[in-house]
């Protein structure tokens, strides 16, 4: 059970909504919901605005494949035992 | 990235990564003194010279010099090791990177410097490291937010489930 009331994609403001249709882009998949961590980093655009672009700084295309780069990830998170 | 057999692929490189990082950071700073290749057995100086074959160096990396007072445990490691780490679906050169970011996010200044240094011998450049360093912190960020949110998983359907069996069946 999250700790915080994730909001519903309507509870943002319009501006904000917009990045859940990049959310939906990057990803490739027509979410009902925006991704819980979509929302949440879209709670405080400040943080979650920079910190997004710097994982698509990080994710895009380069040396490494974002399929590559996708794996990177997945193998991160499972050394950090993320559920998520 | 679909199709299971590449996960377990990629699954096997973070598994041993993790066992050589323990063993290397860990038997180190516990004094113990890895075997010298000079005064290995006939059994052992074998398993060197293909470690040593393997990754182009004159240098047994540490957690096989440090296992190698049993002739057994480290030819079965490094078996497991060679064969987690050969080109196969996922290219050497992925795999590195994937032992790269292991070793970071657990902290292990042997992994850390030991696979980027076969991340560069292998190719990679400063703008490759630098990708992979960007997805390591963004990810140990990620991961620890929807920790501290408790947030439970709501993208595992995005991807097609792998309907194939089991190798050899």
């Amino acid at each position: 059970m999250p700790t915080v009331r994730l909001r519903d994609e309507s509870e943002y403001p319009q501006g904000v909504r917009k990045l859940f249709e990049l959310s939906k882009e990057w990803f490739g998949h027509d979410f009902k919901q925006p991704p819980a961590m979509s929302r949440v980093m879209a709670w405080d655009p400040g943080f979650g605005g920079p910190h997004g672009r710097a994982m698509k700084r990080a994710m895009g295309p380069g040396e490494f494949s974002r399929g590559e780069k996708e794996m990177v990830a997945a193998a991160v998170s499972g050394v950090n035992a993320c559920h998520y | 990235m679909v199709g299971d057999a590449l996960w377990y692929e990629a699954a096997q490189v973070v598994g041993i990564t993790n066992a050589l990082n323990v063993g290397a950071d860990g038997l180190g700073a516990a004094g113990l003194t890895p075997v010298e290749p000079a005064r290995a057995s006939a059994e052992v100086r074998a398993v060197f010279e293909d470690i040593q074959a393997f990754y182009g160096s004159a240098e047994v990396p540490a957690p096989f010099g440090l296992i190698a007072h049993d002739p057994g445990y480290l030819a079965d490691v490094w078996a497991a090791t060679r064969h987690a780490f050969s080109d196969n679906r996922l290219s050497r050169r992925l795999k590195e990177a994937l032992a790269f970011a292991v070793s970071l996010t657990s902290r292990s200044a042997f992994g850390s410097a030991f696979h980027l240094a076969e991340m560069r011998r292998l190719g990679v450049g400063e703008r490759g490291v630098m990708e992979v360093i960007g997805v390591t912190q963004m990810f140990s960020s990620y991961t620890k937010i929807a920790d501290t949110l408790a947030l439970e998983p709501d993208m595992a359907d995005m991807a097609p489930v792998d309907p194939t069996p089991a190798p050899g069946s």
